[in-house]
């Protein structure tokens, strides 16, 4: 499909499509000089070589109808080293995402998932959500169902290190002798579009890109490459969307993630062990009983040290007054992720503290009223006295109600040193997701709050996606970038990002009334807000349908 | 529509191969067979190109005797490498009467595909033009087509819809020519008579009443429908007009 627009409106040309072709001029023009030399010319060039852009490359790989596709991807850091990562049992990174089971499905089905160190993965079945607020609280499971159809529990979502995703498509890419697709350590120059040359190809709505590879300082060259589809999935603020000429609406949260790998106090027991003061306790009786009889049969005992127990839970804690929501993400070996969405001051304080004081922090964030916490954060951050926090915690948790044991989070005992960190919480979402010859995925095409953990998992949607896109168009012989194959992917993806990405945001925006700073205040106002909170979250946990409606949307 | 086109194809081949000629069988020698089609009435070469980039295809001749759209056709082939390969993808600027003078050292009876999408429903004398692509068809191979029916849903959609003013309408009015359009049982019966034709002219037979028997020169005719529905696309109709 040819870019350039008759000059003069031919009758031929309905008006409609007139409007759409003058749009897609938009894009920046920019020459280059690409000769017609077949080993320039690819098929599917992906810029970024995140899960999201090695997913697809791997979905495409792994498929016989696309894997004869010339493809290439290019990514700035040095792919061999993250393929040959490794950390200790003991270690754990502090990226971690929680994968849903679609996207599980999607990685077995794209052979992936059987490359992850299975032992460094911790599926979880249950997600406690608390507002400190109020005291409403609700789990998120699959527990009525299992009841209803006498079936094993269903895994709400798995915890993987983004370390151990990487590696495992970048094995499984060595596995189906695709690594030569992988320009690693390369940088993209410059994207521009192919010329016109009379006496050969018109590659003009061609984008070509200009790449530098680093190799010694001597010897860094300079490449271009043409491409027949232009996948962008390099991040928040990609080059392929800028070239695309692409705008993006959003805001600033004016918020930090803030990330750490903690050390968690081993659990007594199951949570689904008997308590006497929950509800909920004969339901939990009736499934202990079942994993009882599991754990002591002899094909569990053999596999015990590659299947991950299933026995978890993640906690969030919503904390109004103080910026946004606490995180703890269950990781195998009684260690955890950390996500704490929170201001940036209290951020940097965080990121401050002594790994004891900060895990004395976290505690309290868990635990204590708003109140309490805003004095723990208080307290100066290097002191003399080393036990200062912990001490603090200790008398005040003596005077703050605790949940029941079922409910509780639990205790972290230490923070793995030179994990804490953090990054800024922003909501993007490009103005469109496609363009002649080009596609974006990921954060490229949405960035979203961090509080439902599905940045990721819209990520890895998208490649799925995007990748039976690009087969569909293969099995019909269609040019795989054409726009009007591609409108299926933008129709399939754009909603679905705009519906999650702002649903985020508004339970964000609702989970930070009523605290000090924000417009609703701490006084009657703040205080009526968050009982109509709770009464929302009482409402998504016993009105019949809801909660397990939220779930299976979310996963 | 290009991709029911392509559906359609391969569930004619379906229909007389065991092995699909898609599948990876390395024993199967239908799995590395590559086909030879020719376009008739290619236009843009919409058909044609798709056609060109299929992974089982050796080439695909594509004609139509209109020259601007010949010149379309062409620039479109020269922004892609892979149409672009020799041999791959030709057009030509002439007649299926005329197709012979253009394709020299090849026989009568070459093609494995003679495609008329969207090109019956122009022709003033379909007959003698069917008889003139057929003529190019190997023993075994498929003449495949689309074209609209005659029924009354069809002058809906093709002339009152379709030729409308901006925004309504798609293409200009006057394009299409309602008597023209030829429906499915029609076709039938005329194969059904070519056979018969080419019978009583080698052997003598009674009137078999239209059943393919053996010996006939044209095997089974498929009819599939199918319809546009605004903001979904071609969608396979589950019937034809005139069997509902």
């Amino acid at each position: 499909m040819s870019l350039r627009v008759a000059s003069r409106p031919s009758k031929y040309l309905c008006k409609s499509c007139r409007f759409d072709l003058s749009r897609a001029r938009k894009r920046k023009y920019g020459t280059s000089s690409i000769t017609s030399n077949p080993q320039d010319i690819y098929d599917v060039v992906t810029v970024g070589g995140g899960p999201v852009g090695l997913a697809l490359l791997t979905a495409l790989k792994s498929s016989p109808a696309t894997s004869h596709l010339r493809c290439a991807l290019i990514e700035t850091q040095t792919l061999p080293k993250q393929k040959s990562w490794d950390l200790p049992p003991d270690q754990y990174s502090n990226r971690a995402s929680s994968i849903t089971p679609t996207n599980q499905s999607f990685l077995e089905s794209i052979g992936a998932w059987k490359h992850l160190d299975l032992r460094r993965v911790q599926p979880y079945d249950e997600m406690q959500v608390g507002d400190a607020g109020n005291d409403a609280s609700i789990q998120f499971d699959w527990k009525a169902e299992a009841v209803r159809y006498n079936a094993p529990l269903r895994t709400v979502a798995t915890m993987v290190e983004n370390a151990n995703l990487t590696r495992a498509l970048l094995r499984r890419l060595e596995e189906l002798d695709a690594e030569d697709c992988l320009l690693s350590s390369s940088s993209v120059a410059s994207i521009g579009n192919g010329i016109d040359d009379p006496e050969g190809l018109n590659l003009s709505n061609w984008p070509v890109i200009s790449l530098n590879s680093a190799g010694t300082a001597e010897s860094s060259s300079t490449r271009q490459i043409a491409a027949r589809l232009l996948i962008g999935a390099d991040g928040i603020n990609s080059p392929v969307r800028t070239f695309a000429g692409i705008s993006t609406n959003g805001w600033d949260y004016n918020r930090h993630g803030v990330v750490a790998t903690l050390k968690l106090e081993p659990q007594p027991d199951s949570p689904f062990s008997s308590s006497s003061s929950d509800p909920n306790s004969a339901l939990e009786d009736f499934l202990s009983d079942d994993t009882q009889t599991t754990s002591t049969s002899p094909s569990q005992a053999t596999n015990e040290n590659i299947t991950p127990s299933n026995r978890a839970t993640a906690y969030q804690r919503f904390l109004p007054s103080l910026g946004g929501p606490i995180a703890i993400l269950p990781l195998p070996n009684n260690h955890a992720s950390l996500v704490w969405s929170t201001t940036p001051q209290i951020a940097s304080t965080l990121k401050s503290l002594s790994p004891s004081a900060l895990a004395s922090t976290i505690n309290a964030a868990l635990r204590l009223n708003e109140v309490d916490i805003k004095y723990m954060l208080s307290l100066p951050s290097s002191s003399d006295n080393e036990h200062d926090h912990e001490s603090e915690l200790t008398w005040r948790l003596q005077h703050t109600p605790q949940p029941p044991p079922a409910r509780a989070p639990p205790m972290i005992t230490a923070v793995q040193p030179h994990t804490p960190a953090s990054f800024p919480l922003r909501l993007r979402n490009a103005s469109s997701y496609i363009s002649p010859r080009l596609a974006l995925a990921g954060d490229a095409a949405h960035t979203i709050h961090p509080l439902a953990g599905q940045g990721l998992n819209l990520g890895l949607g998208d490649a799925e996606a995007l990748a039976r896109c690009i087969l569909g168009s293969v099995a019909c012989g269609a040019d795989v970038g054409d726009a009007m194959r591609l409108e299926g992917y933008s129709a399939e993806r754009y909603g679905r990002a705009v519906e999650m990405g702002g649903g985020v945001d508004v339970l964000n925006g609702v989970y930070q009334m009523g605290g000090e700073g924000s417009l609703s205040g701490d006084g009657v106002v703040g205080g009526l807000l968050g009982r109509m909170r709770g009464l929302g979250m009482w409402v998504v946990g016993n009105v019949p349908g809801v909660k397990e409606g939220i779930m299976r949307r979310a996963g | 529509m290009n991709s029911l086109r392509h559906d359609f194809i391969q569930s004619c081949l379906r229909s007389v191969s065991s092995a699909s000629p898609n599948s990876n069988d390395a024993q199967n020698p239908e799995a590395t067979r590559k086909y030879k089609y020719l376009d008739v009435g290619c236009g843009g070469g919409i058909f044609a190109s798709s056609a060109a980039r299929l992974p089982n295809t050796a080439s695909v001749t594509a004609i139509d005797p209109t020259s601007e759209v010949i010149k379309v056709a062409r620039e479109h082939q020269r922004g892609d490498p892979m149409l672009s390969q020799p041999g791959r993808l030709q057009y030509l600027n002439c007649a299926i009467e005329e197709l012979d003078s253009h394709i020299e050292g090849q026989g009568k009876e070459s093609f494995d595909f003679v495609t008329v999408f969207e090109v019956v429903e122009h022709i003033d004398k379909p007959a003698a033009f069917l008889r003139q692509a057929l003529a190019h068809l190997k023993p075994g191979g498929w003449l495949i087509g689309s074209t609209i029916a005659r029924h009354p849903v069809s002058y809906l959609t093709t002339k009152i819809v379709a030729e409308a003013p901006w925004p309504i309408g798609v293409v200009p009015p006057g394009t299409h020519d309602w008597n023209k359009y030829v429906n499915p049982s029609e076709v039938r019966e005329w194969f059904a008579h070519e056979n018969h034709e080419l019978h009583t002219r080698n052997v003598e037979t009674s009137d078999n009443e239209g059943r393919i028997e053996a010996g006939d020169k044209y095997g089974v005719v498929r009819v599939e429908g199918c319809i546009y529905l605004p903001l979904l696309g071609w969608k396979w109709a589950g019937g034809t007009a005139e069997s509902r």
